[in-house]
């Protein structure tokens, strides 16, 4: 059967007519019609289908959700809500697309965002923060540039100032 | 060196053109060998274990699925390879090993295309092809960690390794192909069935495939299980896959690694 997602063959399928109850585990793409119970994990796709009921916590590379799913969902790469959807938890993912109609009662989680955020972020302030160092610093060498200039050039114009004023006041007097 | 199983049923009048045609080929190939008959005394896997002792490389099943899962329950236990020409009804597995009928199949015998594939086990019994077990009041343990119950009536529960001609037939979607014989996995398929017209099945959509290393099918009572097309009772069915057990002789057009 076709995953509509990635369109690649769905290894296991559990139908409508089908219930599984624990810690289920597939390695290839899983298509889900029916009933899931416990925990649910694939290193691939999954897709739920519009009747599905799902009560697991659920994690998959990608999903696309049509149905209902009581529990956490951990999806490394991208998640799809269609507008059937119906999430009752966390939703943990780094791509998610949600369609309008979809329920979602649960806190987001979007770990791209967050690593992204971080570390651009970090990336700014840093910038920033040797930027105003980098002005202070040629301010400072500009000041102490300019100080010793300042003080050779002004002190024999004070010296000289001082002594036209010595001499104004000998001839006042 | 070939050792040719023959299957009691080929002592009828019907099937003497058949394998009188058969044999004349083989010795034209090249590749005529002993003959063994089945019969009520005689098992296959005494046969066969007997002609490995003796040095045989080559066993090939001359019959019917039910031949095949006479000889396979001997062949899984030694390390010969597996051939099969196939003669009466049914000759579902044949197909699914892309062997033609009668005569034409020794020409794929000769050119010796061989594969490597799992088998599996069921209560200790080998199977080439699947397991059919009805689904009603049945529960599914699959690798001690998850039940599969079905919530529909009239379920039929088929542990296929490799999936039989009719079964590829009557199929959807994934069910459509063999399978994959050298996966390692048994896919455990539970197809939804309503009863047709004048007592006729037909698959009702929805099919599962749930692909399992080991499970364990429980039943509230004894039910009649079809192992490869042979029959026998139980309440408790414990299957596993045996992985890279048995090199078998395919046709070239079934190369299992490309699927």
């Amino acid at each position: 059967m076709p995953n509509k997602e990635g369109g690649h063959e769905a290894e296991t399928i559990i139908s409508a007519s089908v219930k599984v109850e624990g810690d289920f585990v597939s390695q290839g793409n899983v298509l889900i019609e029916g009933e899931v119970e416990g925990s649910m994990k694939t290193e691939k796709d999954l897709h739920v289908g519009e009747h599905a009921r799902i009560a697991a916590d659920v994690a998959a590379a990608s999903a696309t959700v049509a149905g209902e799913i009581r529990g956490n969902v951990d999806v490394s790469q991208r998640l799809q809500l269609e507008p059937t959807a119906k999430v009752y938890g966390d939703i943990k993912t780094r791509d998610l697309v949600i369609a309008s109609g979809a329920v979602v009662n649960g806190r987001i989680v979007m770990d791209a965002e967050e690593s992204a955020a971080r570390p651009a972020k970090a990336v700014k302030t840093a910038v920033k923060t040797a930027v105003k160092k980098a002005e202070k610093a040629e301010k400072t060498e500009e000041k102490i540039e300019d100080a010793p200039q300042d003080a050779t050039e002004e002190a024999p114009e004070k010296e000289k100032e001082g002594t036209k004023k010595t001499i104004n006041a000998f001839f006042t007097r | 060196m070939y050792f040719y199983i023959y299957d009691s049923f080929l002592s009828e009048k019907k099937h003497e053109r058949t394998l009188a045609a058969v044999e004349t080929r083989l010795t034209d190939l090249g590749i005529s060998g002993k003959i063994g008959r089945l019969s009520p005394f005689t098992s296959a896997k005494g046969l066969i274990r007997d002609e490995a002792r003796r040095g045989t490389q080559t066993v090939v099943v001359v019959g019917n699925d039910e031949t095949v899962a006479k000889a396979v329950e001997g062949i899984g236990e030694v390390k010969v390879t597996f051939g099969m020409i196939p003669v009466g009804t049914p000759t579902t597995i044949a197909k699914a090993l892309g062997i033609p009928e009668g005569v034409e199949a020794c020409d794929v015998l000769s050119k010796r295309v061989t594969q490597k594939i799992d088998l599996g086990k069921v209560n200790g019994k080998f199977f080439l092809s699947s397991v059919r077990i009805p689904g009603d009041r049945v529960v599914i343990e699959g690798e001690g960690q998850y039940r599969i119950s079905t919530l529909a009536s009239n379920c039929e529960i088929i542990v296929s390794n490799l999936r039989s001609g009719d079964l590829m037939e009557e199929g959807e979607g994934s069910l459509r192909n063999s399978g994959d014989p050298m996966d390692g996995l048994l896919d455990t398929l539970i197809m939804n069935r309503n009863g047709g017209f004048l007592g006729l099945t037909k698959q009702n959509g929805g099919s599962s495939v749930i692909p399992l290393r080991k499970m364990n099918i429980k039943s509230e009572e004894p039910i009649e299980v079809v192992a490869d097309g042979s029959k026998f009772t139980n309440d408790t069915f414990n299957i596993e896959v045996v992985p890279d057990c048995l090199r078998v002789i395919t046709g070239r057009e079934r190369i299992f690694a490309q699927i």
